[in-house]
């Protein structure tokens, strides 16, 4: 009846049994508005496309129609679940064409503040993949600790989500009264669930025949597609923008960038557990290690500000992978272009497509949450 | 960048203007014709991590200009013993009416989508580019919607706004 | 349950079913998709005020609509909405749906929801804090009681204004109209649409 190569696969359009099926926006395992059409036989994909666009309000060109100052709430709206990445390389790119200095002490706070987001990001990742996998009682750990997490950002910076607290020349505001010992007690409280997590899902033997071998990206096709990352750290290869080209306070206290070794996803949710663990310790020496000080260098004239004209490129590691900024300025108050280098935008398009060919329905879900794609990152 | 592949690029390709600064990315434009060769050259020296493919509409001076941003993996340059290479942002010019240019898929695989999004939203048609449909929008636009002539209020205006509200119903 | 709420279970059994059972449909359309996973797990328990997520449209019927909502949304929202059984609940999250929000004059978001399906309630805020959900869950439940919340029966009576208003900003829209258009049209011709999918 129809053609089968030797295998038993058969290339897209010849069989008579090809489907194409809509993983789409509304559906149980999709978190974020996003859709995949899979072209499927019986329970194999042959071709994925993705097909982002649900979430696209044309930042970049809104953004041109604002002052750089109108910009700030603006930018944190395009990564939803970890907005502070956004604000910091905004800011880095308007200091970096404005040449505006930051205080020694606003470095600490910034790099303290990023790690917390970090943490709460992917303790949401973690949410959504054991979800997906069916281990329900971690997803309620994990959106438990978040939540304390997000109640240290309400207090310091007055919002849950969006908290607009990076700001150019430094940080809005220094600590409040107290505010070091709520952070050091919340991170014992999700340091010391560590073990829970990895006996109920890390070491657990279901996530190890669940994940093991799926989804696997070599370290070739990686650096081929342009995937940052965990799912370039996840074959092997200690690439961090934090060590490559350090930021904030990160070459002034001592990390490691953790890797694995096989690039599937057992391997990626690993590279996040480690990453996660490797936040809270930095938190706590960057603490110890803070200077006093101000935290805030004013801008020139905040009612016209005016940058000169000239172009800059940053770089700096969000939870997702490589995040990077195109700033160009033709001296105006508002900027000429910006472009924002996300680490999805890959990740969703080119490395979703090829881990997906040949894997089974069933592990679509998997595969794609596992590569950590955030939808609004990739549309902007 | 250091300054053994600064003379390298300006020995093999002339009509190259750069701009080194200290802490600071460097910036090459080059002439349209030569953008591959240059790009093949800086991959081969281990700049082979494509980041960003973007344009920028300079609509008083009549063209687009295209933009690769090139870094590279491991930082150490072993054959000049030299850290720390940064980004390097090579630019080119294309003219705006009826633009068109390469697609840069041979050197680089990864420019595809940006490619795409590119043709998308400010026009330009990619020479050789294997998948050149549409990526996030779903209507027309009379003007591609990132140029800078596409007035995005006054789209709004005469599309969204001129929707009338559902009465309520009278009883 | 005091004597009030007995009264009223045994006046009205079905509007306090629909009430203290609102299934809502897991579709995360925008950025308030943030809020959504505090409120349905274990510290804001929206299971509590009834609510819970379901995986199909067919099983739902409430349907949150958290956040902006671009073109190419709009159309898998209405999709999904006209799939969901009467009567249904709709309640849109966040600034943007109610005047475009921070993103009032991007070409791809659509300004005013309540243009292109019924809405029964608006949460402003950007984002709104997991209680404002339930303070709307709550104002909901009120106009249950009071037989204001009727955006299905609207959607039915105007239908046609509605589908004119999506026509216009998706195009020819390629499934065929849900009710029979009711009344006359501009001509004055009596509407008769031989097709009656439910």
């Amino acid at each position: 009846m129809e053609a089968l190569s030797d295998d038993g696969h058969t290339e897209p359009g010849q069989s008579a049994r090809e489907l194409e099926l809509y993983f789409g926006p509304q559906h149980l395992g999709m978190v974020g508005n996003f859709s995949i059409t899979l072209k499927v036989e019986g329970d194999r994909i042959m071709e994925a496309a993705a097909n982002p666009g649900y979430l696209h309000r044309g930042f970049e060109k809104l953004m041109e129609l604002r002052t750089w100052i109108q910009n700030f709430p603006m930018v944190c709206r395009i990564n939803v679940v970890e907005p502070d990445s956004m604000e910091m390389i905004y800011s880095m790119a308007v200091e970096k064409l404005a040449g505006i200095e930051v205080p020694e002490r606003a470095h600490y706070i910034r790099s303290i503040y990023l790690e917390m987001a970090r943490v709460g990001s992917h303790l949401f990742g973690l949410w959504a993949y054991a979800n997906m996998l069916g281990f329900d009682t971690v997803a309620q750990w994990a959106m438990y600790h978040r939540d304390l997490m997000l109640d240290l950002f309400e207090e310091l910076t007055g919002g849950r989500v969006y908290h607009i607290y990076i700001w150019p020349g430094g940080v809005r505001r220094d600590f409040p009264e107290g505010f070091t010992d709520k952070l050091v007690t919340t991170l014992h409280t999700i340091g010391g669930c560590v073990p829970d997590y990895d006996a109920a899902f890390f070491e657990n033997r279901l996530f190890y025949e669940r994940a093991k071998g799926i989804g696997t990206v070599t370290r070739q096709e990686a650096k081929e597609m342009g995937a940052t990352g965990q799912v370039l750290r996840a074959t092997g290869m200690e690439y961090d923008i934090r060590k490559v080209e350090p930021y904030a306070a990160y070459d002034r206290v001592p990390w490691a960038v953790p890797t694995r070794e096989d690039g599937d996803a057992y391997s990626r949710i690993w590279v996040v557990r480690d990453e996660m663990i490797e936040s809270v310790h930095m938190i706590f020496k960057l603490l110890d290690a803070m200077p006093q000080g101000e935290v805030y260098h004013r801008i020139p004239n905040p009612f016209k500000w005016e940058i000169a004209p000239g172009e800059a490129y940053v770089r700096c590691e969000s939870s997702r992978g490589e995040l990077g900024l195109y700033l160009v300025s033709n001296g105006q108050e508002k900027p000429y272009r910006v472009h924002f280098r996300t680490p999805s935008y890959p990740h969703g398009l080119t490395v979703l497509e090829k881990a997906l060919q040949n894997a089974s329905i069933a592990d679509v879900g998997n595969i794609m949450i596992s590569l950590y794609v955030v939808a609004p990152e990739i549309d902007r | 960048m250091n300054t053994a592949l600064r003379k390298k690029l300006q020995s093999m390709f002339d009509d190259l203007k750069m701009t080194t600064s200290e802490g600071a990315e460097a910036i090459i434009a080059v002439p349209k014709e030569a953008l591959l060769a240059v790009l093949s050259f800086l991959k081969s020296q281990g700049y082979e991590h494509l980041g960003l493919v973007s344009c920028v509409d300079w609509i008083e001076q009549e063209a687009f200009e295209l933009v690769y941003i090139l870094s590279a993996y491991l930082q150490e340059d072993h054959e000049h013993g030299d850290r720390e290479r940064g980004n390097i942002i090579v630019k080119t010019r294309i003219p705006r009416k009826s633009p068109q240019f390469i697609t840069v898929i041979p050197v680089f695989q990864n420019a595809e989508p940006y490619e795409r999004e590119l043709h998308e939203l400010f026009g330009i048609h990619f020479e050789g580019h294997p998948r050149l449909t549409p990526l996030f929008l779903e209507r027309d636009y009379h003007i591609p919607p990132f140029r800078k002539d596409f007035d995005t209020r006054e789209y709004v205006k005469e599309v969204f706004d001129s929707i009338p509200p559902v009465e309520k119903p009278k009883d | 349950m005091d004597r009030n709420q007995l009264i009223k279970w045994l006046q009205a059994p079905a509007k306090m079913s629909h009430k203290y059972s609102l299934h809502a449909v897991y579709f995360c359309t925008g950025c308030g998709i943030i809020e959504v996973p505090p409120v349905i797990t274990a510290r804001w328990d929206a299971e509590r005020f009834g609510v819970l997520p379901v995986a199909t449209p067919r099983q739902a019927n409430l349907f949150l609509i958290t956040g902006y909502v671009s073109v190419k949304t709009l159309k898998a929202i209405i999709r999904t909405y006209e799939q969901m059984p009467v009567p249904n609940f709709t309640v849109a999250f966040g600034s943007c749906p109610i005047n475009g929000g921070m993103y009032w004059d991007s070409y791809n978001t659509i300004k005013h929801l309540d243009k292109y399906i019924p809405i029964d309630g608006w949460i402003a805020g950007c984002m709104p804090r997991p209680e404002a959900i339930f303070v709307a869950v709550t104002h909901l439940w009120t106009l249950i009681d009071k037989d204001m919340a009727d955006s299905s029966q609207r959607y039915r009576k105007q239908y046609r204004q509605y589908r004119a208003n999506q026509e216009a900003v998706l195009g020819k829209l390629d499934w065929p109209p849900l009710f029979p258009f009711e009344g006359k049209d501009e001509h004055g011709v009596e509407e008769k649409t031989t097709i009656n999918v439910r």
